[in-house]
């Protein structure tokens, strides 16, 4: 009967051709995986040689003036991308993942965006996290909304009432014919996916796997649970399709306007005057002041003294070095409301399946906002270590070629893409499934 | 036409659904106006505090003005509180100094955790998304449920000839239609008079009337649409499926997966590569900052010929204006040329998807929306642009005030109060000011999406000429 019922199915033409589209869509999502991963490698590799032209034309130019040959040397610093994140492309196309910056303020550059079209943006991406969460949950509607009715429709129904001895057995062999449908579906993709991103067999990944089969789960359960009560086939239709809208659409928009209302982010802009302000403002002050002020933030350095006379590099360094000190205020502001907006949406995210899959995928991939404003961190870090390591050299006026230049190559970042045990991803999905799969056991008693 | 309007309000269902309908308005109006005002109010509030940190400085050097630099803030058009169009994507603020082009930073999207990536909520896309879906519910059943419980037949019989028919249905459902697009007249309406908006009313109520006016085509299309399946279908639940589908196709997954080809087919540079391009052209033009650079050693010759004197501290104005001057001329020169490729590639990039909008009404009111309500593409290259122009203006306006106002002797170096400019001259130099986009640009963009809409309505009549002629009553 399993192999009749499995044929029964296949034999509908808009069961085959929904297959083979959404096999289709699977595999260009995972080919746009594929593109947005090259580019991202294309663009590493491109910033590795140029950094050595770069540097090597500024030291033949400047050589002899090590604050002028700082004022343009920029040092790249890479957050490396995951071979997830072809799948879940998340905040990465947006964000950029090179940072070149100088040592001069930090504030004034390491918010600068990457080259992106708007449009493209708004449209979104196309990658498998899409594929997964918007159009599985069609497809399953689409196998299942006339499971039941289309037996009363045709009037078959009452043939298999007389002849199975369990109407419920027989309901959930015709919708274990769907599932594994579906779940060879998801596995093929994933097989692909893996193969052609070149995604390390991980926790991760696996984890990634194990949220997609529940995530699947929970649809079927869903979509049982609105079958069971015997409407016809178009009412089932139309009442999953608007299910699908306002879980995928409706809600999740709303909870966006909603963060975006309560958590606006006047502080960034604060910060992008206040940086400015602060260090372009010292032209006008007293050297001393702004010196005293360098050292108090860096005792180390007193011995350089206070060169006040005309322009000295120690002071003009100082000077720099004030845009950040002075918008150090306003930047501690804008990281809390970012880590408010993140606790914010993920609390909220929680309650709905398909927005927690998407910000798990993202986490697990390494392309979340946390990641990013880590990799921000990261880069304060960075331009810290070069600072000190040329204020001393640039105050002692020493000269261009005594730097070991060769040794300033890109710098990774390596931050926050360990394996944590990741299970904590699992349990609002597990907790909605199981909700589910509980309403179709009542429900199922009731009915039949 | 009265049957049919007789008939639907019988159900419980379409009160149900005017009332969802009505709270969505409601809440994606007030979260639109509020967003807008508050996004506005933060914009002004640090154009302004950037303004007065420019003017509170004091005598000096005007080159260090030039990199003391200011801001441009892009204010957002009244009628984006009904469609975020892509304002949610684009960045909010440039800094604006000598010699460099900066990056519009901070964008909303920048600062969302992935969320806004489900989609937003506004009152644009309660009528692109939502209420097609809700017609075509309403729609889907009124012939072919008169085909199968025989009323048609009488209908016929008595006399009612299939034009009449058809045409009255449609505009039943247009009438439907209507009464779900009031609240969102209304809000709109209600904003334009008492909200605090533009400086250019007149322009606001013209972009409305032209927007509404689309959005009510795009409707009565979505009507004729329901009205022929409903009509050529063989089964209820086949109008209804059919209908579903083509909602699904025409709003998911065509828009997506064209914009996603447009994406793949005319890659975007890496921000290295463009800004490497640009270096390298201004490198081989001539570098300012290069003091032994032969483009600029030539210049200085010609110009030393011209005044007829040997060296520069004799020419009648500072020369290291003059040299800055020049250089700033080439690299926004250079620079313009490589943007205008780069935004090339993205109109080549949307293209793809914004051709789709003759085959599908879905899109062409998209863009139509998003180009009458300031959102579009066009609008963020305009800000773009308007914000290069003022960079320009203010390096050079400070460069002639060096080349008029600074010792001749003083050719390099800003620091120190000995060669300074009037604190006066900062005042003087106008602040920025986005300006909005004329409503001609907005017309020319929007234009294909105009025909297109016109197009459908024209086909529908013809396609519903043809089905009363063809059209089977059982």
């Amino acid at each position: 009967m399993y192999r009749l019922l499995f044929l029964q199915f296949l034999r509908s033409r808009a069961v085959l051709a929904s297959l083979v589209l959404i096999l289709l869509l699977g595999v260009i999502s995972i080919g746009i995986g594929h593109q947005f991963l090259s580019q991202k490698k294309a663009a590493i590799e491109q910033v590795e040689s140029h950094q050595k032209s770069h540097i090597e034309r500024n030291v033949a130019l400047h050589k002899d003036d090590l604050g002028l040959l700082m004022y343009y040397v920029q040092f790249a610093f890479v957050n490396s991308t995951t071979h997830l994140a072809g799948l879940s492309i998340g905040q990465s196309d947006l964000n950029p993942n090179v940072q070149r910056i100088t040592i001069k303020n930090l504030e004034g550059q390491r918010y600068d965006t990457d080259l992106v079209n708007p449009m493209n943006l708004q449209s979104g991406n196309l990658d498998l996290s899409f594929v997964l969460i918007y159009l599985f949950p069609l497809l399953i509607i689409v196998f299942t909304f006339n499971l039941l009715s289309e037996e009363t429709e045709t009037g078959t129904w009452r043939l298999v009432s007389v002849q199975t001895s369990s109407k419920s057995k027989y309901l959930l062999t015709k919708l274990s014919v769907r599932v594994l449908l579906i779940y060879a579906v998801l596995g093929v993709l994933f097989t692909v996916a893996k193969i052609v991103l070149a995604i390390p067999l991980d926790l991760n990944f696996m984890m990634v796997v194990l949220l997609s089969f529940l995530y699947v789960a929970f649809w079927f359960a869903l979509c049982f649970f609105v079958i069971n009560y015997k409407k016809n086939s178009g009412f089932n239709a139309l009442l999953l399709l608007s299910i699908w809208l306002v879980l995928l659409i409706l809600l999740p928009a709303g909870i966006n306007a909603y963060l975006t209302n309560k958590y606006p982010v006047p502080e960034a802009l604060s910060t992008m005057i206040s940086q400015r302000d602060g260090y372009h403002t010292k032209w006008d002050t007293d050297k001393k002041e702004t010196l005293q002020k360098f050292y108090d933030h860096y005792p180390q350095f007193q011995e350089f003294g206070y060169p006040i006379e005309g322009f000295n590099w120690t002071w003009y360094y100082a000077m720099q070095q004030m845009g950040d000190d002075d918008s150090a205020k306003d930047t501690k502001a804008l990281r809390k409301k970012m880590g408010e907006r993140e606790t914010a949406s993920k609390q909220l995210s929680a309650f709905l399946p398909n927005m927690h899959l998407q910000l798990a995928f993202n986490e697990l991939a390494g392309t979340s906002l946390n990641q990013h404003l880590s990799f921000l961190d990261a880069t304060g870090d960075f331009h810290e270590e070069l600072r000190l390591f040329f204020y001393p050299l640039i105050f002692k006026e020493e000269s261009g070629d005594s730097v070991d230049w060769t040794k300033f190559v890109p710098k990774y970042s390596d931050d926050g893409k360990d394996d944590k045990t990741q299970l904590r991803f699992m349990w609002p999905l597990l907790i909605a499934t199981f909700i589910m799969f509980l309403g179709c056991i009542i429900i199922g008693r009731k009915l039949h | 036409m009265k049957h049919f309007l007789k008939n639907a309000f019988k159900t419980k269902v379409i009160y149900v659904m005017l009332t969802v309908f009505i709270l969505l308005t409601a809440y994606a109006a007030v979260s639109g106006i509020h967003n807008y005002s508050e996004q506005n109010s933060i914009r002004l509030e640090h154009q302004e505090k950037a303004r007065q940190s420019w003017e509170a400085n004091p005598d000096k050097h005007p080159h260090r003005m030039a990199h003391f630099g200011t801001f441009a803030f892009r204010m957002k058009q009244p009628l984006s509180m009904f469609d975020y169009g892509i304002e949610s994507f684009t960045g909010n603020a440039v800094f604006l100094e000598a010699h460099r082009q900066n990056s519009v930073n901070f964008s909303d999207a920048g600062f969302s955790t992935g969320t806004l990536r489900f989609g937003e909520l506004s009152m644009a896309m309660l009528l692109q998304l939502v209420l097609p879906l809700i017609l075509f519910f309403l729609g889907f059943s009124v012939v072919v449920s008169e085909r199968e419980n025989g009323t048609l037949k009488i209908l016929l019989s008595q006399g009612a000839d299939w034009k009449e028919i058809l045409l009255g249905k449609s505009l039943g459902l247009f009438v439907l239609a209507l009464l779900f697009f009031a609240p969102i007249v209304l809000f709109t309406t209600g904003f334009l008079f008492f909200g605090e908006t533009s400086i250019n009313p007149a322009d606001s109520w013209q972009r409305f009337l032209l927007l509404f006016l689309g959005y009510a085509l795009f409707l009565l299309i979505l009507c004729f649409m329901s009205i022929v399946v409903s009509t050529t279908a063989r089964s209820s639940k086949n109008a209804l499926l059919t209908l579903l589908g083509i909602w699904l196709f025409m709003v998911v997954l065509v828009p997506k997966t064209s914009q996603a080809i447009g994406n793949a087919m005319y890659p975007t540079p890496s921000k290295l590569s463009f800004q490497s391009a640009v270096e390298r052209d201004v490198i081989k033009k001539g570098d300012s900052h290069n003091p032994d650079d032969p483009y600029f050693n030539r210049l200085k010759d010609s110009v030393l010929a011209v005044h007829g004197v040997d060296s520069v501290t004799e020419l009648p104005f500072n020369y290291g204006g003059f040299v800055m001057r020049e250089g700033e001329k080439t690299s926004a020169n250079l620079y313009k040329k490589h943007h205008d490729s780069l935004l090339h590639i993205y109109e080549k990039q949307n293209n793809v998807s914004r051709f789709t909008a003759v085959l599908n009404p879905f899109v062409a009111i998209k863009t139509i929306s998003m180009a009458f309500t300031g959102t579009d593409f066009k609008g963020y290259v305009d800000f773009q642009e308007q914000a290069e122009t003022y960079r320009y203006q203010l390096a050079q306006e400070m460069n002639e005030l060096q080349m008029e106002y600074i010792s001749t002797k003083k050719i390099s170096g800003s620091e120190g109060k000995k060669h300074v400019v009037g604190h006066e001259h900062w005042e003087e130099f106008p602040d920025f000011e986005h300006q909005m986009q004329p409503l001609q640009s907005s017309l020319n963009v929007a234009s294909l999406g105009i025909f297109s809409l016109l197009g459908w309505v024209l086909l529908s009549f013809l396609g519903l000429r043809y089905l009363s002629k063809k059209a089977k009553a059982i």
